[in-house]
């Protein structure tokens, strides 16, 4: 991972070191790294790979247990880039922020990359050795009441199977799942009003109304891409689906939403009950409705009235399950038939069980019968509520093993440490959000030998075996060749269950809900860092929040009127008691907050090694309670009177009455001028004439394709003073604006990139003819012939050329270096960049054209485009009839950013319609 | 001889007489000395040496080493040592650029343009102006340099026969800009230098050591002082006097054009040009007076530059001051009439309420009110007052450039790119360092070398003794 090292800390003994590295190094990219195992034989059918051409592979990565179908490209053995499964509906072509990234964590410098015992590095083999039945029989007894496991839920065929070996095994072991942010409250609330484990399915393409109640349904969760895609289909149709949003903290979806209001969580409990007396309006008489504030009294009767067409309704996993028990009954509800939404059974293993329960784990430990603890959890001991105290049980266990990919704080206190392997590093399976079963296959050799939990298992069922291996034994269909090539296991289907609310039972269990009153603590999941397994990741860290826009950090988020109540302005720290535990965090004022609540991101303050031995932000975990998990009441919050600075890139949120020319379009009539007019685009220079349009009515703003644009085109890091300093590196952008009024707050996304201006004012400016146009209509940078003058940012009305202020690209690990895509120019001390739109990819693809004697180029997907979830980002040849750019261009809700300037942008955006105003 | 309209100005009824007095030859230098006495005077100080000069000379050093410290640092490191940022990617140094070459231009002003116009009260301060002026440009041409992502490719902004067939864009004033300063600072070095043959001279028949002599008899390139030589050295005077007036027009001109030609609100503007020149002379007077004053004091040269030189200084002040004045109101009266909302905010609410509308408002009320003080005689006539003024002016005429780059930069078109601007210690030591850097060779300047044009006062001497008698 690139080190956000300000380059002026590079001491000489640092560059010598970094120079012999990188001469070391030379020789070691050229090695291909492929796996030891056969993949697809390479060498056998796959005639057509030559050396130097990317090939595409499917896999799926799995987060919190939930797999995402994915297509690696890889290039002479390494795996470059990530894209969406465009054949799973887990991913429909697109990838979310995490996905993206991950490809940074396989070549993260920070990895653990041996074993360990005690302080002693060891081999895998004698780390199992301690493991062995021979070994541990004596220690956990026969029937292994004394050995007890602590997993990431899992949905893996291959898991349950070794899962069930150790059973065999160990017949009275203990196993348990841990996530920090799990679906359990889902299944729970479901368990409630179905009396079975289930979890919602929903098709938005047939939705005309979607209600999120604190769900921020399009950007994050384990089957947000599916239903931002169905969102995004579903918007194509007329009328336009409403989307009613009530939240808390504002979110993408939020965004987005045609009608939202700020609301916390014992409001939206309330709201619950209110709309479930609109759809099933109870025998006896209702329950007396509390006084709910106006803004949300006036939502909840527009709502109200709009709840017969064809609704859904979203809830927020990180709610109270007797909130997801009413949104399954008024989802049965209003849906009888499942046609939008149907229940199915939660493809984790025990979903709703007491395995699942973190309370039950501690008990157990603390009971003091435990003699081996075996962790396999996405770092628990940070990640659980500090009322567990979960590191302090565990070190009362005599031997406790970790397998985890970093030296975190979960193996700082294991006494065993085994170094987990990547998920592109190792075979297995796991099934998506909707019950289907992928396959995960290696794109290249473990970089640091390490191993994966379905290998662990097996060693410790006495039967140790490679993944392959285990696979072919266990789950053929996942590893099947035709499952390989296409990324989906055939012949699995979703099960709909038939379910019946017990609607006067959720009542109770709403009514019996105590949601926490007065100043509430809400915690929230980082949108890059998630619950902090990504904590080094630089490009998660440094991508700006959606809506704060803050980067390098977590902060006391407050509405603007209770951060006046409390006296502090942005970045004043402010100090949260809850009984012994003290934090303090900077406050960061947000519109669209919920009065009285603090949210802060869960994911920062993780303490390791490499970039995080310095924390990023700081631990909320502490101050969360096993009981309810993501609010805290009785939180007591003052003002330090210390100040610090956030790293926010777009600090100023007022669009300043310039909506006309930024992002509502409504340009005048040109005023009569006596230049010649416009040269038509079409003729005249070149065939292709790449052209792109954003709509900004499908723009979540949830950044995936600041991540894609960064990891296809070589986009450095600049560390938190780089961003503090505005000179943070992405090619693109995304814009947010807010307009905050009485009533709440509406927000616009806008991503901005090169507008590859027809008449770029920065090509004029440059005194060496650095930046120029080609003849297909690309404002090409020169990267050798530029001097950096940087009068072509100046001249820029976009802003969106960026410079190379120090030397980014060549004091990085020699580990980061293999991530490089070879096909983009790395950029030099001193140069401007900025958006190309993918020219690498559209000269691929004519090449290609040209080889096949095709006489069009065809479509050319830009990384942004291809992994944009709700396809708001269309690319493609205004020259191209089968490309329908000139249509798009013609569109009438189709304008260019500030076209008064007569730039001629070759990037429109499609304004956005708000339900409100006719369209 | 042509008065001011200033002065026609003040020609009243009532003071006739007065005005008679004004357009009369003026005194500028004592007839009581003869030759041999004004050129010891003059001379005397390549001979001795003041312990004073010492401090100040290494004072002058010390900043000098900073200057290469934060020079040694910008190339090492890079730009981003500087406080420069997007959407500020100009700040400190391209003020320092403007300003220095803005000084720059007074020396020219005075030297060339008075020369043609007559003006031979010029004798006595126009050597200090040239030096100003080409220490002053040499300062201004390294900040471009600097300021480069790749400064070691400077040469590619010039039009040489590169191997590659590419030329630089002649759309970017850029390219201009590197014509126009390096023409501007041969032409200035030429006139100096060319100024100084007959100086040289008579430092060389004066010098008391061998060593000394042989040194200047090689600066005097065989000056002999024959009829021939004058004759040739006055026409190539006022050839190059000739060449160097336009430059005060036409680089200032250009320098605004690297702002004019583009179309950020705050830089887009049709009056930069005659503004750009006109602040151009007003804070290069300012710096004359900060230099003088203080040599006039130092060396006792009141007999040399009399009151009356510093009086006519200080209405060119009055003059230029009331004229940026103006261009400051014309600025924002078409950014109000414009009726574009982007120069409205930039020229209007962005300079008066921004973040830095301190510094515009200190940079407005200085160089807008303190010229107007020089209407009074007894201000023009008090060193002090003058020597303030012109050290205040000089600053502010800083912050006016600062003004118009950081200011319209830091909050363009679109709001989300808007961003705040904070200098570093690097950008700080440049402008520190080269004002030292300045110092250092003006000290040098005044130790070694005929400081005061003296063959020209000798003229005017007797030129003044001739109408007298």
């Amino acid at each position: 991972m690139p080190h956000p090292m300000p380059p002026g800390e590079v001491t000489r003994r640092d560059f010598v070191g970094m120079l012999g590295a990188s001469a070391a190094l030379a020789g070691l990219v050229g090695c291909t790294r492929e796996p030891r195992e056969e993949i697809l034989p390479y060498v056998d059918t796959a005639l057509d790979a030559l050396p130097g051409t990317a090939r595409q592979y499917a896999t799926a990565m799995t987060i919190d247990g939930y797999a995402t179908g994915l297509l690696v490209t890889t290039r002479d053995g390494r795996p470059l880039k990530i894209e969406g499964n465009p054949l799973h509906p887990s991913s429909h072509g697109a990838a979310g922020v995490m996905h993206q990234a991950s490809i940074l964590q396989l070549y993260d410098p920070d990895r653990a990359r041996t074993c360990r015992i005690g302080p002693r590095d060891v081999r895998w083999e004698a780390l199992l050795a301690a493991l062995r039945p021979d070994q541990l029989l004596p220690r956990v007894g026969a029937r292994g009441v004394g050995l007890s496991f602590l997993l990431e839920p899992t949905s893996s065929p291959l898991h349950v199977a070794m899962i069930d070996a150790v059973r065999t095994r160990y017949p009275e072991c203990s196993v348990h799942y841990f996530a920090a942010l799990g679906h359990e409250q889902v299944v729970r609330g479901c368990q409630l009003a179905f009396g079975r484990a289930a979890i919602p399915y929903h098709d938005l393409s047939r939705a005309d109304v979607i209600v999120s109640l604190g769900a921020d349904f399009l950007a994050a969760g384990p089957d947000h891409l599916h239903l931002a895609h169905d969102w995004s289909v579903r918007q194509a149709r007329d009328p336009k689906p409403l989307l009613f949003v009530a939240e808390p903290v504002p979110t993408p979806t939020g965004t987005v939403a045609g009608d939202r209001v700020a609301a916390t969580t014992a409001q939206l409990l309330q709201i619950a009950l209110r709309l479930l007396d609109a759809a099933a309006p109870a025998a006896a008489a209702p329950v007396p409705a509390t006084g709910l504030p106006q803004p949300l009294q006036s939502w909840c009767d527009r709502l109200a009235g709009q709840l017969q067409r064809n609704a859904v309704i979203i809830a927020s996993p990180q709610l109270p399950a007797s909130l997801h028990a009413a949104v399954a009954a008024l989802n049965r509800q209003l849906d009888p038939d499942g046609t939008r939404t149907r229940y199915i059974a939660p493809p984790i293993l025990d979903a709703g069980g007491r395995a699942h329960d973190l309370t039950d784990f501690a008990n157990q430990l603390a009971a003091g019968q435990v003699d081996t603890l075996v962790v396999a959890a996405a770092n628990p001991v940070y990640a659980a509520p500090g009322d567990v105290r979960l590191g302090t049980l565990m070190r009362q266990i005599p031997t406790r093993l970790y397998l985890g990919e970093y030296v975190d704080e979960t193996a700082a206190v294991a006494t065993h440490f085994a170094n987990a392997s990547h998920y592109l590093e190792a075979w297995g399976d796991s099934r998506s959000y909707d019950g289907s079963v992928l396959p995960a296959q290696p794109m290249i050799a473990p970089l640091h030998d390490g191993h994966s939990a379905a290998e662990l298992l097996s060693a410790i069922a006495g039967d140790p075996a490679s993944g392959r291996e285990l696979l072919q034994r266990h789950c053929p269909d996942s590893i099947a060749r035709d499952a390989l090539r296409t990324g989906l296991v055939r012949g699995v289907v979703p099960q709909r269950l038939a379910v019946t609310p017990n609607i006067p039972g959720v009542r109770e269990a709403l009514a019996a809900t105590v949601p926490a009153t007065g100043t509430v603590l809400q915690l929230i999941p980082g949108h890059g860092v998630h619950d902090g397994r990504f904590a080094g990741n630089a490009w998660l860290q440094e991508l700006p929040d959606p809506v704060t826009k803050l980067t390098w950090d977590n902060a006391a988020m407050v509405s603007p009127a209770f951060a006046a109540e409390l006296g502090v302005a942005s970045g004043d720290l402010l100090s949260l008691h809850l009984g012994d535990q003290l934090v303090e965090l900077p406050a960061l004022a947000t519109p669209g907050m919920a009065d009285q609540v603090v949210a802060i991101a869960l994911g920062y303050g993780r303490r390791g090694e490499g970039i995080l031995t310095r924390p990023i932000g700081v631990n909320v975990n502490p101050l969360r309670a096993s009981a309810s998990e993501f609010e805290t009441a009785h939180v007591i919050v003052t003002r330090t009177g210390r100040r610090m600075d956030l790293a926010i890139t777009q600090a100023h949120w007022s669009i300043e009455g310039r909506g006309d020319d930024l992002v509502d379009g409504h340009i005048p009539s040109p005023p009569a001028t006596l230049y010649p007019p416009r040269r038509p685009a079409p003729d005249g220079f070149g065939r292709d004439q790449w052209a792109m349009t954003i709509d900004l009515a499908r723009c979540t703003g949830c950044s995936a394709c600041v991540v894609a644009c960064q990891a296809e085109n070589n986009v450095p890091v600049v560390g938190r003073t780089g961003v503090l300093q505005s000179r943070e590196m992405h090619w693109l952008r995304i814009d947010r604006y807010i307009d905050e009024t009485p009533g709440g707050a509406r927000f616009t996304n806008q991503p901005m990139l090169c507008q590859h201006c027809e008449h770029a004012p920065c090509e004029y400016v440059c005194p060496v003819n650095a930046t120029v146009h080609s003849d297909d209509g690309l404002n090409e940078m020169v990267y050798n012939r530029c001097v950096g003058t940087r009068f072509c940012s100046n001249n820029c009305p976009y802003k969106v050329r960026r410079f190379n202020w120090f030397d980014y690209t060549s004091k990085v690990s020699e580990f980061t270096l293999m991530q490089r895509n070879p096909q983009v120019t790395v950029r030099d001390r001193g140069v401007m960049e900025k958006c190309t739109f993918c020219v690498q990819r559209i000269r691929g693809a004519q090449s290609d054209a040209q080889i096949a004697g095709r006489d069009r180029t065809g479509a050319v997907q830009t990384a942004c485009q291809q992994t944009c979830p709700t396809q708001a980002i269309q690319f493609g040849s205004l020259t191209d009839p089968d490309s329908g750019m000139t249509s798009r261009f013609a569109d009438p809700r189709s304008f260019s950013a500030l076209g008064a300037l007569n730039t001629a942008p070759r990037v429109r955006y499609f304004r956005r319609h708000d339900p409100e105003s006719p369209a | 001889m042509i008065a001011t309209p200033l002065e026609l100005l003040h020609a009243r009824a009532g003071e006739r007489a007065r005005a008679r007095e004004l357009l009369a030859p003026p005194r500028l230098v004592p007839d009581r000395r003869d030759d041999a006495a004004l050129t010891r005077d003059i001379l005397t100080p390549l001979w001795t040496s003041d312990w004073r000069w010492w401090p100040l000379f290494g004072i002058a050093g010390l900043l000098t080493l900073l200057f290469l410290v934060a020079i040694g640092v910008t190339v090492t490191r890079g730009i981003g040592s500087w406080g420069n940022n997007i959407p500020v990617a100009w700040a400190w140094g391209i003020t320092d650029f403007v300003w220095w070459i803005g000084i720059g231009h007074a020396g020219t002003f005075i030297s060339a343009f008075l020369l043609l116009l007559h003006q031979h009260w010029r004798a006595s301060i126009n050597r200090v102006a040239e030096a100003m002026t080409l220490f002053a440009v040499m300062n201004a041409g390294m900040f471009p340099l600097l300021h480069l992502g790749r400064p070691w490719f400077f040469y590619w902004l010039a039009p040489y026969p590169a191997t590659t067939g590419v030329w630089p864009n002649f759309l970017s004033s850029l390219t201009w800009d590197v014509a126009a300063v390096s023409t501007y600072f041969t032409v200035s070095l030429l006139f100096w230098y060319q100024g100084l043959l007959p100086d040289l001279a008579s430092a060389r028949d004066l010098a008391p050591t061998t060593l000394r002599r042989r040194i200047y008899g090689v600066l005097a390139l065989g000056w002999r002082g024959s009829g021939e030589q004058w004759r040739r050295y006055r026409m190539v005077y006022l050839m190059l006097a000739g060449l160097a007036t336009p430059l005060v027009i036409s680089v200032h001109t250009i320098v605004s054009l690297d702002f004019a030609i583009t179309q950020l609100p705050g830089w887009h503007s049709t009056i930069f040009p005659p503004y750009f020149v006109i602040g151009a002379i007003f804070s290069g007077i300012a710096m004359v007076l900060v230099l003088v004053i203080p040599i006039r004091r130092a060396f006792g040269l009141h007999g040399v530059i009399t009151p009356r030189h510093l009086d006519l200084l200080s209405r060119l002040l009055l003059l230029t001051g009331s004229l940026v004045a103006y261009s400051y109101l014309t600025e924002s009266f078409i950014g109000w009439y414009s009726g574009d909302r982007f120069e409205r905010y930039a020229l209007l609410t962005g300079r008066a309420a921004g973040p830095f509308a301190w510094v515009f408002w200190f940079m407005t009320a200085i160089n807008v009110l303190v010229p107007q003080l020089f209407w009074s005689p007894r201000m023009r006539h008090n060193t002090v007052a003058l020597f303030v003024a012109g050290l205040l002016i000089c600053a502010s005429m800083w912050c006016e450039r600062f003004v118009i780059i950081v200011a319209s930069l830091s909050r363009s078109f679109l709001p989300s790119s808007w961003h705040a601007y904070a200098p570093t210690w690097v950008d700080v030591s440049l402008l520190a360092g080269s004002i030292g850097f300045f110092f250092l060779l003006m000290f040098a300047f005044l130790r070694w070398v005929p400081s005061l044009a003296l063959s020209e006062i000798r003229q005017l001497r007797a030129l003044e003794q001739r109408g007298a008698a």
